[in-house]
């Protein structure tokens, strides 16, 4: 997996933070599963925090360990092996996902339960070729390609790629012609979709 | 390690000035702290960790903004933590500083969003255990650390200010900008040159 499209600084820095919105976080932390250099960065990230940490001027606790904190004894190394559903991102196991819904010819889009954020989640699902509908919006949409690519003006994104734009990106992107293309998106604001596929997809975006 | 383990043998406490001064800097060895926990529930190890970081996360999120009782309620519950998860700490994945700060993050995370059920400190954790990155590029926590200490200390003063404020999470950027009087759009733009700076600093020490 050759990545090439990475967050920028700042949206790493606030995903580090956990300042961001909970749908866009899901959509990043896709992202940084695929990518061991942002994994990376991330680590480095954590570190300016331990930094931080350290440099605090202390202030005095009201009250000492709670007697709670050893009467158990501390929990041993083991680490549950969680079932792995085949082909997904890991970091989406705590959430609920919808049944894969078809929204058009060869276009398919399943839910994506994130309680508490304020952007909309979803994956979609491509037909090698086809074009993804055509469309402009207020807000953020950033997406992470899972499988497949899709291509558009600033370049080709592929799996594990993180496309980040926002309210100045008006695009078009062209789904692979061989792989077809499964993202994950988050999407803040409102969209408008131009284009027959635009309106038939339109009651389904503002979900 | 050896010594700083010697010094918890008895399961007791040891008397006089254990939180300052040059003395404690040379022996405060919070990876032996942490592994004494694990290996063996020593209470005494975990006094002396509690009253190292406890007060720091309290007032790091109170410098945040965080009422005292809120960082109060985190700082014991970090540190609750710390002795329950001492086993899976690993030091070459992060310094004690950075596990603790991330627990605290992660803790602090859950109670800010509990009314909606939030997941985010799953996902973050789910992101921890992913596999480190390849072997020869894999530094110790340790090491990681003091590099980025070492890139911390390249900043201009005005970068790390805004640095650290943009990194206490009750704060945002907006936040941020009024605590410092400065432009929104300066906030942005010097935390922008401190993350390339940093970054370009960690790739030359690399």
């Amino acid at each position: 997996m050759s990545i090439l499209h990475r967050p920028s600084d700042e949206t790493l820095a606030a995903f580090a933070v956990g300042q961001l919105d909970e749908g866009l976080a899901v959509v990043v932390a896709c992202h940084i599963e695929a990518d061991q250099e942002s994994r990376g960065r991330l680590r480095e990230l954590r570190a300016v925090q331990g930094a931080l940490l350290d440099a605090a001027e202390p202030v005095a606790m009201a009250s000492g360990p709670s007697p709670v904190a050893t009467a158990a004894r501390p929990e041993g190394a083991s680490v549950e092996a969680a079932p792995m559903s085949e082909g997904m991102p890991k970091v989406l196991r705590p959430y609920g996902l919808g049944p894969w819904r078809p929204i058009g010819i060869r276009i398919a889009m399943r839910r994506v339960e994130v309680p508490g954020a304020d952007a909309r989640v979803f994956m979609l699902r491509a037909g090698p070729g086809i074009s993804l509908p055509h469309h402009k919006h207020t807000g953020f949409e950033w997406t992470t390609i899972l499988a497949g690519a899709y291509e558009h003006e600033y370049g080709r994104y592929a799996a594990g790629d993180f496309d980040e734009a926002d309210a100045e990106h008006d695009h078009t992107p062209r789904v692979d012609p061989v792989e077809g293309c499964t993202c994950i998106v988050a999407m803040t604001g409102s969209v408008q979709l131009q284009g027959w596929l635009g309106r038939l997809l339109q009651p389904l975006v503002r979900f | 390690m050896v010594s700083a383990l010697a010094l918890t043998a008895d399961g007791k406490r040891k008397a006089g000035p254990v939180a300052r001064g040059d003395w404690f800097v040379v022996l405060f060895d919070p990876n032996s702290l942490i592994a004494a926990i694990a290996h063996s529930g020593d209470r005494a190890a975990f006094a002396k960790l509690f009253d190292h970081f406890a007060p720091r996360v309290k007032g790091l999120l109170m410098r945040g903004g965080a009422p005292a009782e809120l960082a109060e309620e985190v700082a014991q519950e970090t540190l609750l933590a710390v002795w329950r998860k001492a086993a899976l700490f690993d030091p070459a994945k992060a310094s004690a500083s950075t596990w603790i700060a991330t627990i605290a993050r992660n803790l602090r995370i859950d109670i800010a969003r509990r009314e909606t059920r939030s997941r985010l400190s799953q996902v973050y954790e789910i992101l921890d255990d992913e596999a480190p990155e390849q072997p020869d590029e894999t530094l110790s926590g340790a090491e990681r650390d003091a590099r980025v200490r070492a890139a911390m200390t390249h900043l201009s003063p005005d970068q790390y200010r805004v640095v650290e404020l943009a990194f206490l999470e009750e704060f945002s950027h907006q936040d941020v900008a009024d605590r410092l009087a400065i432009p929104l759009g300066t906030v942005k733009s010097r935390l922008r040159l401190a993350l390339s700076h940093l970054r370009a600093r960690l790739e030359d020490l690399r």
